[in-house]
């Protein structure tokens, strides 16, 4: 009981842990990757390449920005609807524009409404209803496949506009499309959100210790609420650059960025407990994730080898950081 | 000579004396009464003897040969069963297995004999079959039962080991009149075995009605020994305040007249879950502190002002309207605070820079949308530095910082932005000495520039020394307000002893 009134000095070695940070790991592996792509297969760091790879990362980064959120705001918070909501988005809005440009607009505005209205309803069930959100956004992903099935039998896959694939693929600024500089403006808005505004500080709050938030005021659970309606409405964009990147949409296109998307963001730095980490990490772990994808498929290992691979990974990082943590503790 | 003596038992829990000097020897044949506020170490005196706590120093005799009780089983071995305060039932357990289950029959292929188990467990469930209530059986899972129920299970668990010697733990806080009097006629039946008992309660009528001798622990020392039937409980409480009362009240600063006093809360007949029937009134400036046993009532009624516990009725009148508790976010926008003990719970954001630690309030109040950190920051430096808070700088973690100062960057987040009343539910818990005189000097600070303030303590000391006046609580409602030179930790503890 005789604390000491000191601060305890941060960290040993500052150095260390500077090499130690997360964010700089992952950046480390980013060119290792990259290099060892080249090595196995010339050209494979290539601009034409390292283009095509930034733009899958940026569908794959907008995704996990709003799985971000909702796993900062702690309590097992994770979005698995996320694919179905990728997938309904890229229909509504291939069905919407249908290949004519007038319809860009309205397609945007119905699949942020159909996405927000998804995350609500994770968001509702999660906080009124308190279903762990494992299992709610895991049925919230059964829905969604069923309602995709029933919806495909009724109308065609529709077109991409050709204004919204020059977005997603032809070059816009400095030689980069649209895309990326929407991700790099999401990257700036959520490093502001988080780390700038009450809204932030009020995500950490409660995903550090939920009663201790609720005790100062902060509204839990319209904050919770709030962060997957986000993930939902981020889902649904990325649905739409994919629908851009591909032309049409196809069945179950979003399904392969869930898993990504957790990954991205455990290797980003952000724990799955929530109440640390930042979309920064989060997207190094797109890039990095996209990277690895892209050597697996150079080594001819098929969608099936490449989830196995992912989540490894993802345990590989659960290991690593837990054990972080109990020697930090 | 004694079936069992302790000469200068000691134990230290880090800095904590819990226990200084235990001297204690209980015949066979008698029910012997320990006695003590809260925090005197009692348990842990009989922890040391239940072997689940290594003594630092001391000898125990048992029959009269010192022995070294190295474990619960040797603890067993020399004939000690205990009852644990805390309980020590399995709660996904039954009942039956939970009776048995320090010492489990085993047939002979060395499985658990259920028979046995069973038939031995009956026996003891069948002593308070009359008194358990519904939904107590044998097979019943622990975790299915009521507070009271599974204080029987652990009476049942004690009296299963058939010990010589059985601790008893405070084993009626939980227990209604009539399970109470059903394990007095048991503690009875004991006796007249020929064995001993050490029973512990907070309750004097019970004391009085069952013990045949009682020591007093004070600050982990045991000062006296009566044998009941020539004390009185007046006697007992003073040996308990011992000298001290001589240096209390020293907060002696007499407030106005109700007439010139605005109350800023008031509270009428206020009940819900834990306290009924609690009215009182705190002015402008006023200290006005809560005393008693622990959970007594005080965090609840704090709690249920600041709506995170739920009123069943009364009301409240905050800044002379009528509020009605729903939340905390309400309660801060009506010029509420609340600081509470247990900062590790409703506290610190752990993993979060001090100056997150500190604003939230200050964005609720100040319907901030947008934090910008050099603001702030000229806002959070003030409201630390008057608490002499020590730390690095204010983007660190606050885990950083040691129990102490994380509590005062707690309560910094409270003051930041002026409340109106601030409730303090045992706010200086776990914080050392020198925290604790910031702490109160600030306290009487803000009284003096008109905050209204309640502060539930559970030290008597800091009550005593820093309250105008105190409301002492007994079995979830005021018992006795003490106003100026009643304020005596004999007046207190009286109140806080008296039987319900
Ligand atoms: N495991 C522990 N670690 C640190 N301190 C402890 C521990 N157990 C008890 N203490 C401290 O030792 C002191 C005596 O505690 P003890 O539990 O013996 O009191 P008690 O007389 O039984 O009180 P109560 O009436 O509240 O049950 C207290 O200051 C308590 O905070
Ligand atoms: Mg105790």
């Amino acid at each position: 009981m005789t604390a000491t009134t000191q601060a305890r000095p941060p960290a040993p070695s500052p150095v260390l842990a500077f090499l130690k940070q997360p964010l700089v790991v992952a950046l480390a592996l980013i060119v290792a990757l990259l290099l060892l792509g080249e090595a196995l297969s010339p050209g494979f760091a290539s601009a034409q390449q390292i283009l095509r790879l930034l733009i899958v990362a940026a569908l794959l980064g907008i995704v996990a920005a709003g799985q971000n959120l909702v796993i900062l705001g702690g309590r097992e918070g994770i979005d698995l609807s996320v694919g179905g909501v990728i997938s309904l988005s890229a229909i509504i809005a291939g069905n919407v524009m249908n290949g004519a440009d007038s319809g860009i607009l309205p397609a945007i505005v119905a699949c942020i409404i159909a996405g927000g209205l998804i995350g609500l309803f994770n968001g509702l069930g999660v906080t009124l209803l308190r279903i762990p959100p494992l299992v709610m956004t895991l049925g919230m992903l059964g829905v969604l496949q069923g309602l995709l099935v029933v919806v495909r039998n009724g109308i065609p896959s529709g077109l991409a506009a050709p204004g919204l694939s020059q977005f997603v693929t032809r070059p816009f600024l400095l030689g980069l499309p649209g895309i990326i500089w929407l991700w790099v403006a999401i990257g700036l808005l959520m490093a502001f959100m988080l780390t700038r505004t009450v809204y932030g500080h009020r995500i950490y709050a409660i995903g550090s210790n939920e009663q201790a938030a609720y005790m100062a005021g902060v509204p839990v659970k319209a904050v919770r609420i709030s962060l997957f309606m986000l993930s939902g409405v981020f889902a649904a964009i990325a649905g739409i650059c994919l629908l851009g990147y591909s032309g049409s949409s196809f069945a179950n296109v979003g399904e392969q960025y869930m898993l990504p998307s957790i990954i991205a963001v455990v290797f980003g730095g952000t724990p799955l407990a929530g109440g640390k980490g930042g979309y920064t990490g989060t997207m190094a772990g797109a890039l990095l994730l996209v990277i690895l994808q892209g050597i697996l498929t150079t080594v001819h290992i098929d969608e099936s080898g490449r989830q196995m691979v992912f989540g490894a990974t993802l345990l590989l990082l659960m290991l690593f950081y837990g054990r972080g943590r109990a020697m930090r503790g | 000579m004694s079936k069992i003596e302790l000469r200068g038992v000691s134990k230290a829990y880090g800095a904590t004396l819990a226990l200084r000097r235990g001297d204690l020897s209980i015949d066979a044949g008698e029910v012997h009464v320990l006695i003590g506020s809260n925090g005197s170490g009692k348990s842990t005196l009989c922890k040391i003897l239940a072997g689940s706590v290594r003594p630092d120093g001391g000898e125990i005799l048992i029959d009269g040969k010192p022995v070294t009780i190295t474990g619960p089983r040797s603890a067993r071995d020399h004939g000690i069963g205990i009852f644990y305060q805390e309980l020590s039932l399995a709660g996904h357990r039954t009942v039956s297995e939970n009776i048995c289950l320090s010492d489990m029959p085993v047939t002979r292929a060395g499985f658990v004999d259920r028979d046995a188990l069973e038939a031995r467990a009956a026996r003891y469930v069948a002593l308070f079959a009359s008194v358990a209530g519904d939904g107590f059986s044998a097979d019943t899972t622990v975790e299915n039962l009521r507070a009271d129920q599974r204080q029987l299970v652990e009476i049942m668990k004690a009296l299963a080991t058939e010990a010589p010697v059985i601790i008893f733990d405070e084993p009626t806080s939980a227990l209604d009149r009539a399970q109470v009097d059903r394990f007095f006629e048991i503690l009875r039946d004991l006796k007249a075995e020929g064995r001993s008992i050490i029973f512990i309660s907070h309750r004097m009528d019970e004391i009085f009605a069952i013990g045949d001798r009682v020591t007093v622990i004070r600050d982990g020392e045991t000062v006296g020994t009566e044998r009941i039937a020539d004390t009185n409980p007046a006697a007992v409480i003073r040996l308990m305040v011992g000298t001290q009362d001589e240096l209390a009240p020293t907060n002696g600063a007499p407030h106005a007249t109700a007439v010139a006093r605005t109350f800023v809360l008031t509270l009428q007949n206020l009940s819900g879950k834990g306290f009924a029937n609690v009215s009182f009134e705190v002015a402008k400036g006023e200290i006005l502190g809560f005393g008693g046993l622990h959970g007594q009532g005080q965090s609840s009624v704090l709690r249920a002002i600041f709506g995170v516990n739920p009123v069943a009725s009364g009301e409240i009148v905050l800044g002379g309207k009528t509020y009605a508790a729903s939340n905390p976010r309400e309660a801060i926008r009506r010029g509420l605070a609340y600081v509470s003990g247990d900062r590790g719970r409703d506290g610190v954001i752990s993993g979060r820079p001090i100056l997150e630690n500190v604003t939230p309030i200050h964005y609720l109040r100040q319907k901030l949308r947008l934090a910008r950190p050099a603001a702030l920051a000229d806002r959070v430096r003030p409201a630390l530095e008057a608490l002499h808070t020590k730390f690095g700088g204010l983007g660190h973690p606050i885990n950083s910082l040691s129990g102490g100062n994380q509590q005062k960057i707690v309560i910094a987040r409270w003051l930041i932005d002026r409340p109106d009343v601030l409730l303090l539910d045992d706010p200086t818990k776990g914080i050392d000495l020198s925290a604790k005189t910031d702490l109160f000097a600030l306290i009487r600070k803000l009284a003096a520039e008109g905050m209204g303030i309640v502060l539930y303590s559970s030290e008597d000391a800091e009550l005593l020394n820093n309250a105008d006046r105190i409301l002492v609580f007994n079995g979830g409602s005021v018992r006795r307000e003490l106003t100026g030179a009643d304020r005596t930790r004999y007046n207190l503890y009286q109140a806080a002893y008296e039987a319900a």
